[in-house]
């Protein structure tokens, strides 16, 4: 039995016997792989040259020489490192070797079980199980006589039953406000001891808890048409009846993702859709995890503009950029966009809704560097230096930042006359990041170079300045207010995108704002020194 | 997972089993609502439960009755009754469990003896000639009373096998009689809602009309008398629960809740405070007589319950 251990004869019997025996699949891989005992071989007998080779340089080894005859016996001694079977060839027909095929099956081969062997067993099972159960027939005996009656059912003096306490009135009395109450109602999920009902059953690794209670994943059974939402419900359900200690949070605090068989899981998923049965996923490892931070994680969707157009999204070589600011121009042109577009949209939207569920600090990274490219409008406050602060819609997208004002049709004449309409090529915005947070608001800054306009092709009022030198760069900003939440996506997502491009303009912007602080700094050590 | 529940929520259990048109039988740790164990039904619904002195259930469904044990975690029945040829729609048992009593379809009422052959057999039959929905066993522990779709309650003496009829309403079938623990009263109720009373008096006792309550405006399905005796419940098809104080015969509750179906089956707990009822929205509820509140809801059946069994005692 020793030559199971050894890798080479195993690889060699492998190729030798799949025929008769494997049906895992295993042989084709052993197969079309190397042919190691060739290989092997071929090596043992170099190495072999090699050994004698370098022996009969020996002065000591004198022997050898002498007796010329020993030299093939010799031979067979020398045992190399590649000797996978002594005499591998001439040991093939004979029994080890023969005999292995029917060993193989008994030790480690696995064969499928045919249906028969399987609707036996099961028949086999039923049997045992009824075996158990008594059972009792209605039988026609000859009715009983009047003596055995009078025997058999005896009348009993009926006392007025005394008062009794109920053990359980005294049980609810005792019972504390048990942490699984708040899931009961996930307990119709039960899939155990259904009848007639699919049910699916999950390993569970509950590894929102500390470490010592993660070890063992929990074992649930629900029916197959229950939601991701119930699974989760049932799953706390079932944990905080096994540990009662151990409280749990509300179920839309948690999220199922996908993790291995020893429970890590897998993050460069999101959760599973929560409204989605969980008989469509073919996972039977899966992770609880909870769901931090929801609210700063959950995005509106991209506007679906309701009539058709989306505004810049999309822009139409016939009205990209014309009339910015003319706030009528959501409602004129763009009524050939096409449905894909649109249809697009929505499944983005369709996904963002999916993924609220997932907000997880780890992939909201992950998300946000994919996502930011996307267009996304958010609604801010423009600060101005003397006017009032105006409400402005700000959209950001992987090629623009615009700035729209938001206008009431009241005042749509003042705002006409005050409030402009900004558009600025992602390339020609330099830097972006907070300012300050007081209370609940926070302000951002928006730094963009009005010069850096030539190579917008879709700015049209690049026109203007595009006498300007890159030499001269000026730049130019925005602030603007919104809560903390809103800003700190802005800032992320527009340092992102710039991150992506690094245009130009940033890189200069850069350089400056070093050379600078550098002067600073000279300038303080000086003063200092 | 039974095993653990009970050692982690502590304590002796009260038993209340649950069962339905699932095939499943369910054991509740009453107090906490959660659902201790699963027992399996094959083949047909539960449409009677009752639990034995020894903590058996007894479930009457389509051809047969099966007893499961309720002390161990055995999912399977541990005995079978058979040869019956259509459903038996109430079942129950003789004060020390020495024999069981059902009722069916095939229109009898029958006397088992759990015990096997060869042993001196307890069995009865007795014939009517309607399809039987309750029996009910006086507490003297030697009548039954047969209620049957033709609207006929035969009182059968099972010492004599004798037998004496009662027709409260014609044309309406009985669906269920219920005597109070203490001998005293006998009340039944018919699918026209209606639920007529009697006293009980004598040696054998006799039936003497006592009052008539329109119960309910549709079906009733069930009626029991607390331990005390001091209220009687009725169920309905009118998707409610009403308790009835026996002394003046008032409506004391309407158990009622907006997402509730009809109400099946009941069963006060020992100190007739709470009662327990099952419906058709596949819950069974826990109410406090008194307060006429909800105290416990108990979610597990995928389909309508109609039948429930409690024992308020250490099982």
């Amino acid at each position: 039995m020793a030559t199971y251990d050894n890798k080479i004869w195993l690889l060699k019997n492998i190729r030798d016997a799949f025929i008769a025996t494997d049906d895992t699949g295993l042989c084709e891989i052993v197969m079309a792989g190397e042919d190691f005992s060739k290989i092997f071989q071929i090596k043992g007998l170099e190495e072999k040259k090699r050994i004698k080779e370098a022996r009969a340089l020996q002065p000591g080894t004198s022997k050898i020489r002498e007796g010329g005859d020993s030299c093939e016996d010799f031979e067979r001694e020398i045992i190399t490192q590649f000797e996978p079977y002594p005499d591998i060839d001439e040991s093939e027909d004979e029994d080890p070797l023969g005999s292995s095929y029917v060993r193989y099956e008994e030790f480690g081969g696995y064969r499928q079980r045919s249906n028969t062997s399987q609707w036996l067993d099961k028949k086999e099972q039923a049997l045992k199980k009824a075996a158990k159960i008594k059972v009792i027939k209605w039988e026609d005996s000859s009715p009983l006589s009047k003596e055995q009656c009078m025997e058999l059912f005896p009348t009993v003096e009926v006392k007025p039953p005394e008062k009794q306490k109920s053990l359980l009135a005294q049980q609810l009395e005792n019972c504390p406000d048990l942490p699984h109450r708040q899931y009961l109602e996930y307990g119709k999920f039960d899939g155990t001891a259904q009848l007639g009902l699919q049910t699916k059953c999950f390993k569970i690794f509950m590894t929102m808890l500390s470490e010592k209670h993660q070890n063992y994943p929990l074992v649930v059974c629900v029916i197959a048409s229950a939601k991701i939402k119930d699974l989760i419900g049932f799953t706390c359900y079932k944990y905080s009846i096994e540990h009662p200690e151990i409280s749990l949070g509300s179920v839309h605090e948690y999220g199922l993702c996908i993790a291995e068989d020893d429970g890590e899981v897998d993050w460069a998923f999101p959760c599973l859709d929560a409204n989605e049965p969980c008989s469509k996923f073919g996972f039977t490892c899966l992770g609880l995890i909870e769901l931090k931070n929801k609210k700063s994680f959950n995005s509106p969707p991209i506007p679906m503009p309701d009539d058709g157009h989306v505004f810049h999204l999309f822009p139409k070589m016939t009205d990209s950029g014309q009339s910015h600011n003319n706030p009528s121009r959501h409602n004129t042109g763009g009524s050939q966009t096409s449905e894909a577009v649109i249809s697009a949209l929505r499944a983005v939207n369709e996904e963002k809704k999916s993924s609220e569920d997932a907000n997880l600090e780890k992939i909201q990274c992950h998300i946000m560097a994919t996502e930011a490219p996307q267009y996304k409008s958010y609604k801010v406050q423009l600060l101005r230096k003397v006017r009032t602060n105006t409400s402005v819609q700000l959209g950001i997208s992987l090629d623009r930042i615009e700035i729209e004002p938001l206008v009431t049709h009241k005042h749509v004449f003042w705002s006409n006359s005050r409030s402009k309409y900004f558009l600025h090529s992602i390339e020609s915005v330099a830097w972006c990041q907070i300012l300050e947070t007081r209370g609940y608001r926070t302000t951002f800054r928006i730094v963009y170079s009005p010069s850096q306009k030539n190579n917008s092709a879709l700015d049209k009022n690049a026109s203007e300045h595009a006498g300007y030198s890159h030499l001269h760069t000026t730049y130019k900003y925005h602030d603007f207010e919104s809560d903390h939440e809103t800003a700190k996506e802005i800032v992320e997502k527009v340092n992102t995108i710039l991150d992506l491009l690094n245009s130009s303009c940033r890189r200069e912007y850069k350089i400056s704002k070093e050379k600078k602080s550098q002067t600073r700094r000279s300038f303080h050590t000086k003063h200092l020194s | 997972m039974a095993g653990d529940t009970t050692a982690s929520l502590g304590g002796s259990q009260v038993a209340l089993v649950t069962g339905g048109y699932d095939h499943t039988i369910k054991l509740w740790q009453a107090h906490s609502g959660v659902c201790l164990r699963t027992m399996q039904h094959p083949d047909s619904q539960v449409n009677s439960l009752e639990i034995s002195p020894t903590s058996m259930v007894a479930a009457a469904g389509f051809q047969h009755i099966r007893l499961y044990d309720l002390s161990s975690a055995n999912p399977d029945p541990v005995t079978t009754f058979e040869d019956i040829s259509k459903n038996v729609s109430r079942v129950g048992f003789q004060k020390n469990g020495t024999w069981m009593y059902t009722g069916g379809e095939d229109c009898t009422a029958r006397i088992w003896d759990p015990r096997a052959a060869p042993r001196t057999r307890c069995q009865k039959i007795f014939q009517v000639q309607a399809p039987v929905n309750a029996v009910m066993l006086h507490p003297d522990q030697s009548q039954i009373m047969v209620g049957d779709q033709s609207g006929i309650i035969h009182i059968w003496d099972l010492k004599t096998d004798q037998n004496e009829q009662l027709i409260p309403e014609a044309e309406a079938s009985i669906q269920d009689i219920a005597i109070d623990p203490a001998g005293k009263m006998m009340a039944a109720v018919n699918n026209k809602g209606n639920c007529y009373v009697w006293s009980l008096s004598g040696q054998p006792p006799h039936p003497v009309p006592k009052k008539h309550i329109t119960a309910h405006s549709k079906y009733a399905l069930r009626c029991k008398f607390s331990p005390d005796s001091t209220m009687l419940v009725t169920t309905s098809g009118d998707c409610s629960a009403k308790i009835w104080r026996t002394s003046d015969w008032a409506l004391l509750r309407e158990l009622r809740r907006d997402t509730q179906r009809w109400v099946w089956d009941a069963a006060f707990t020992l100190d007739s405070r709470f009662l327990f009822t099952g419906s058709s929205d596949s819950y069974a509820r826990l109410w406090n007589i008194e307060r006429g509140t909800l105290e416990r809801e108990y979610c597990g059946h995928q389909k309508a319950i109609t039948a429930l069994a409690f024992k308020d005692q250490p099982v």
